[in-house]
């Protein structure tokens, strides 16, 4: 029998990262704390979560300790994408998002795996149903500290779940793109450029959002593939057709496509586990 | 304890306001250009955009010329003049507000005063000189439309390549400030057109008016932006920019600057009350550059539909009405619903008489803001007021021991509002000019007095912390994730 007692979840360190942006906009760029909605986020995603887990299971988990873990942290890191993205004026709107979001999860699956990213899915169809809530793509700001400070922690995050590669495949077609189009087509001094991929918006979509492992297409050149594409795609949202937060809209859009890719490129698809050493694994395989 | 309330209308300025929209204006070689403080209303539903521009043009008309991007080709009947008095209705009714307070004595019943008065207002100054000359052909600069609006000779400039753009203006006698090349050729790139005014003396003689009527443009357009760029090729130093938005649904706010509301709703101490201009372009200023520079500040929002009797809670002046709204260019009050002509594009509108308020405040320079300016109307409908609060001291005899209780309470109110004083402006007691009432201080014991209470007030309030808790939570973040953690297997 295996045990692993002493490894932490990597999800662990992305709660927490998540929390850190949350201070860090409430705390010092004053974005003005929304409780009820953070609370509501929270509750609401761990609520149905748990419901919707038991159900089935057929049996009610445990609500504390160790193996709690095994159902609330995915939940808990999409409750915190809510929080960090989305703004509603009212509660009831926070909990249908919270609603979607776990649904989503148990309603759109193909082969033993959700197809949405929870939270994107759950923001994009609150948006869209209610027309009571939104994004706000500038609440970050461009400052370069931040800017810094998200690449380093998002790295680790990242590193520790899979490799960089989609992050990276993205951030490189996207601000590719950009360089392209603001620089060298159109002519605008570099400060403008930066100004652009400085935003705190890009960098949690880019290691926090698309990198997520359950959504993504299992084998590497698919990852990229997609990666790029959704780069591109929103790219040419924003640039020609004058729409804001095309990344999380095209994200959700582009979704379906991983069951494809995955039929097109075979892998073995990702269990959120901590990693087995080589010897472990023989010894697993042993009567 | 009992209150009254009142309130005094506040000034908004920070500098001595200087206009100008975000466009340039285009001067003769020996001209000085300033180019401080612009206002400017946007109306926003759907992709049909209205425009209207404030012109503080003092100075020879004929020296007057600006040149505004826009995103298509305007036709004459999307060009207009309108009063100019509705930008003060907007000002007025959205600045910044001082509430005043009366306490009463605890000791003894009906003893106030009344007292109102205006804080003095900062008038907006002289600007810009500039130059317009005559006119001849190029053909790298294509005239699109060539119209006369009100006191306005309008022409509509496309071109394939700034240095052609630039030629033909400076060759018509417009001096491009130095600095406007490296917009010009973006802009044109981007398919933008040049909206060039200028003063038609003829048209202008007829009025007899000695000032310019602002212009409001309509289009139909996805862009929601301002292009602040342009109009940084001739300002030195900061520039102040009033945004007054409406829109059917909620607030507007920046997507490429963060939008920050300012504290709103401190005590502040009494002596502020005469100097409140003063105050808030200190407070402004102060906000400004804490929150880093490059932002949009939100002065006010609220729901103005005609079916909203609440305008403001307390209101400074009164609200634009339902004329003021339409002459604002919120074109969808009041109209004809079965009668679609006026929508440029045949796009179809659903019925609504829903308009909603924003005032944004903005102070860019070009290090800040490398870019446009681009906005998005969101459902937001939380209504907000920059709002700060004086109290008058009760007076008489406090002989009694309520009247002890509330001159501890004073002593701690004062102190309070001067800690907030300090956090609010960076400024402390030593930099005000403290003029007092002495009719009313005088009841007023020496260790409740300002003097004696700013002394002892600890100027660090509501300082920053922020930095240090950032500081330290990363630190335990990456201490945590430099943890490796162990695995153990077990038969």
């Amino acid at each position: 029998m295996l045990k692993t007692s002493f490894a932490l979840d990597p999800r662990y360190f992305q709660v927490i990262f998540q929390a850190v942006f949350l201070s860090y906009g409430i705390i010092y760029l004053h974005s003005g704390a929304d409780w009820p909605h953070y609370i509501i986020s929270i509750g609401g995603c761990l609520l149905f979560q748990y419901a919707a887990e038991s159900i089935r299971l057929q049996k009610p988990l445990p609500v504390f300790g160790n193996s709690a873990g095994n159902w609330s942290l995915s939940v808990l890191i999409s409750a915190m994408s809510l929080c960090l993205l989305l703004k509603t004026n009212h509660w009831y709107v926070s909990l249908l998002a919270t609603f979607i979001t776990v649904a989503g999860k148990y309603i759109f699956r193909f082969d033993k795996k959700h197809i949405f990213n929870p939270s994107a899915f759950g923001i994009v169809v609150t948006i869209f149903l209610t027309q009571d809530a939104w994004l706000s793509p500038g609440q970050w700001g461009s400052n370069t500290v931040i800017f810094f400070l998200v690449i380093t922690l998002g790295t680790i995050v990242v590193t520790r779940v899979q490799k960089l590669d989609i992050s990276l495949a993205f951030l490189f077609t996207y601000v590719g793109l950009l360089y392209w189009r603001q620089i060298m087509v159109l002519g605008w001094p570099m400060d403008f450029f930066l100004h652009s991929v400085s935003t705190g918006s890009l960098l949690l979509f880019t290691f926090f959002m698309i990198s997520d492992p359950k959504t993504s297409p299992n084998h590497p050149a698919a990852r990229i593939i997609w990666a790029i594409l959704i780069a591109a795609v929103a790219f040419y949202l924003s640039a020609f057709k004058w729409k804001y937060n095309t990344l999380i809209w095209v994200l959700v859009a582009a979704a379906p496509l991983v069951p494809l890719l995955n039929k097109f490129f075979a892998a073995k698809y990702f269990e959120w586990k901590p990693p087995l050493r080589k010897m472990q694994r023989i010894n697993l395989l042993r009567p | 304890m009992k209150k009254k309330l009142m309130i005094i209308g506040a000034v908004i300025a920070a500098s001595p306001l200087i206009m100008s929209f975000c466009g340039f204006y285009v001067a003769k070689a020996d001209g000085t250009l300033k180019n401080k403080t612009s206002q400017v209303i946007l109306v926003r539903d759907g992709n049909r955009n209205v425009i209207t521009m404030y012109n503080d043009f003092k100075g020879n008309f004929k020296d007057f010329a600006m040149v505004v991007p826009v995103p298509v080709v305007l036709k004459e009947k999307d060009i207009k003049v309108v009063d100019q008095t509705i930008f003060n209705t907007l000002n007025e009714y959205s600045k910044p507000r001082l509430v005043e307070y009366y306490d009463q004595n605890p000791c003894s019943y009906g003893v106030d005063k009344e007292l109102q008065s205006r804080a003095p207002g900062l008038s907006m100054d002289e600007v810009v000189v500039t130059g317009y000359g005559a006119r001849k052909k190029e053909e790298r600069v294509k005239i699109e439309a060539k119209y006369i609006v009100g006191e306005y000779d309008i022409l509509i400039l496309s071109a394939k390549e700034s240095s052609g753009l630039k030629d033909w203006l400076t060759e018509n006698g417009y001096k491009i400030p130095a600095g406007a090349d490296e917009v010009l050729e973006p802009y044109i790139k981007s398919n933008l057109k040049f909206f060039v005014v200028k003063v038609n003396e003829k048209e202008m003689g007829k009025l007899n008016n000695n000032f310019l009527r602002p212009l409001q443009i309509s289009f139909t357009s996805p862009k929601f932006m301002l292009p602040i760029r342009l109009g940084m090729a001739n300002a030195d130093g900061d520039q102040d920019m009033i945004v007054y938005a409406f829109t059917k649904k909620g607030r507007i706010e920046a997507t490429n600057y963060r939008t920050v509301s300012l504290p709103t709703g401190n005590d502040i101490p009494l002596f502020v009350k005469n100097n409140f201009g003063n105050f808030y372009a200190n407070l402004f200023n102060n906000q400004w550059n804490k929150e880093g520079k490059g932002i949009a500040m939100l002065e006010y929002a609220w729901d103005v539909s005609p079916k909203n009797f609440v305008k403001c809670d307390p209101c400074v002046a009164t609200a634009p009405s339902q004329q003021d709204l339409v002459q604002a260019g919120v074109w969808w009050l009041g109209r004809d619903w079965n009668d679609y002509s006026d929508v440029n594009d045949g796009e179809d509108e659903t019925y609504s008489d829903n308009v909603y308020f924003t005032r944004l405040h903005v102070r860019y320079n070009r290090n800040s803001f490398p870019q446009d300016l681009t906005f998005q109307v969101t459902p937001n409908i939380e209504n907000y007021q920059a709002r700060y609060v004086i109290h008058h001291p009760a007076t008489g005899d406090f002989n009694c021991d309520a009247g002890k209780k509330y001159l501890k309470e004073l002593k701690e109110r004062r102190k309070n509002e001067m800690e907030n004083l300090a956090y609010l402006t960076g400024k402390s007691y030593s930099d005000w000019d403290v003029v007092t009432n002495d009719a009313e201080e005088k009841f007023v014991p020496a260790e409740a007095a300002y003097q004696t209470v700013a002394a002892t007030t600890n100027k660090n309030k509501g300082r920053d912390k922020s930095l240090l808790f950032a500081t330290i939570s990363v630190a335990g973040l990456i201490t945590l994730a430099g943890f490796r953690p162990k695995k153990k297997s077990k038969e």
